[in-house]
């Protein structure tokens, strides 16, 4: 998947949930990203679900980032359904950048138009107490 | 010539060639030993074996398990908080130092598992993913909800495999036997290849042997396994670790499949932070 790189994204606090598939390192636990913008994609898939958000940079150019986020096994029991988001939303996510620069992450939080604040899953099945 | 004229020179023909040189033949060529077939074990399913007088089990493990992460004896890889790391022989060693330069350097080491290869026992025990435990009174299958895997614990009084026949896998051939109020379960026959790891940086070999101790605990709620890693080629004695897995009774496992595709959008797998 080839991005644009560069990014508006700002960093916060800290936050490191479990991810199930595969290694984690490639993420920066000490930062976050918080991405306001426009989704692309939203794919409902085993093990993991990703979103890719169309964010705009400093320059007005739209980036797109790509979000990883757990499997639906866990995301259903914190209140998702495959249509929570699609294509056309406007989002908020917030994550934990990929070290390489590249716009990606991995989720923390999203937030809807309306307010609702999503998470990826129960601290009783790996997420953050 | 007739037909029938030819047919009676042929077989005449063939007659005085099988005379000549059968005697010959049969000096030079003594019938070949018989093929040695094993009997194979009873199966796990065969109501035979079911039905077989066994003392009851002390508990059953049949349920969904999650692995129980964040406390003392938790931990997502069998790994080396809270249990020690062992001496590592010189070739794991070079592994380990890879990966912690990897891993300094913010990168990610050899993510097989990541790439789709199996994580092979013991790391499949503590994936962050429910278990589907089956329990019968010939043997427990452990379904898990991460890509699926299959392993199989043995309880009928077989043995491991003749190492002959045996197909060597990433979860190894599980037996295991009943002492007291403890599942005692030897894990043998792993196979020897570079995309199996007991944990970041360390490799485990065909000459992996894993022996747990489960207990349940807590009311039915809790499984408890003492463990015990051995792999003289890759580290020196034992390596011993607990692990703990609550009951999770609102949720199964599902299909899950290690999809290239899908990775192919997931930073964590494609992004140029991996060591190969």
């Amino acid at each position: 998947m080839k991005k644009i790189l560069a990014a508006s994204a700002l960093a916060l606090g800290i936050v490191a949930p479990a991810v199930a598939h595969h290694s984690p390192a490639a993420f920066d636990r000490t930062k976050e990203v918080k991405l306001v913008g426009t989704v692309k994609e939203f794919r409902w898939q085993n093990p993991h679900t990703w979103i890719e958000v169309l964010v705009p940079n400093e320059k007005g150019q739209e980036v797109l980032w790509g979000v990883e986020l757990t499997s639906p096994t866990y995301l259903i029991r914190a209140g998702w359904k495959s249509n929570t988001i699609k294509a056309g939303d406007k989002v908020t996510v917030v994550g934990n950048p990929v070290r390489s620069g590249e716009p990606a992450a991995i989720f923390v939080s999203l937030t809807l138009a309306d307010g609702r604040v999503l998470h990826e899953r129960p601290a009783r099945l790996g997420g953050t107490p | 010539m007739t037909r029938s004229t030819i047919r009676r020179v042929t077989t005449g023909a063939c007659m005085a060639l099988s005379l000549a040189v059968g005697p010959y033949l049969s000096a030079q060529a003594p019938a070949p030993p018989a093929v040695t077939i094993p009997t194979p074990p009873l199966s796990a399913l065969a109501p035979a074996n079911l039905a077989k007088p066994r003392p009851a089990p002390p508990f059953t493990m049949t349920g969904n398990w999650f692995i129980q992460g964040g406390v003392p004896g938790g931990g997502w890889l069998f790994g080396r908080t809270p249990a020690v790391l062992p001496k590592l022989t010189p070739a794991a060693q070079q592994h380990f130092d890879a990966y912690a330069k990897a891993a300094a350097e913010g990168k990610v080491y050899r993510d097989d598992i990541g790439n789709c290869w199996p994580a092979g026992l013991p790391v499949i025990m503590t994936r962050v993913w429910p278990i589907a435990m089956v329990q019968l009174p010939t043997a427990i299958y452990m379904i898990s909800g991460f890509m699926n895997s299959l392993r199989i614990v043995y309880l009928d009084g077989r043995t491991h495999t003749d190492p002959d026949i045996v197909v060597r896998t990433f979860n190894g051939e599980s037996i295991g036997r009943w002492e007291g109020d403890t599942l005692v379960v030897d894990t043998r026959n792993f196979i020897d290849d570079p995309h199996h790891w007991v944990d970041q940086g360390v490799p485990g070999s065909g000459d992996l042997r894993i022996v747990e101790r489960f207990r349940m605990i807590n009311d039915g709620k809790t499984l408890e396994a003492d463990i015990t890693l051995i792999d003289p080629k890759n580290w020196v004695g034992e390596w011993k670790g607990t692990r703990r897995w609550n009951r999770v009774d609102d949720i199964d496992i599902e299909e899950v499949s290690c999809l290239p595709d899908l990775n192919e959008h997931l930073q964590s797998t494609s992004s140029g932070v991996h060591v190969k």
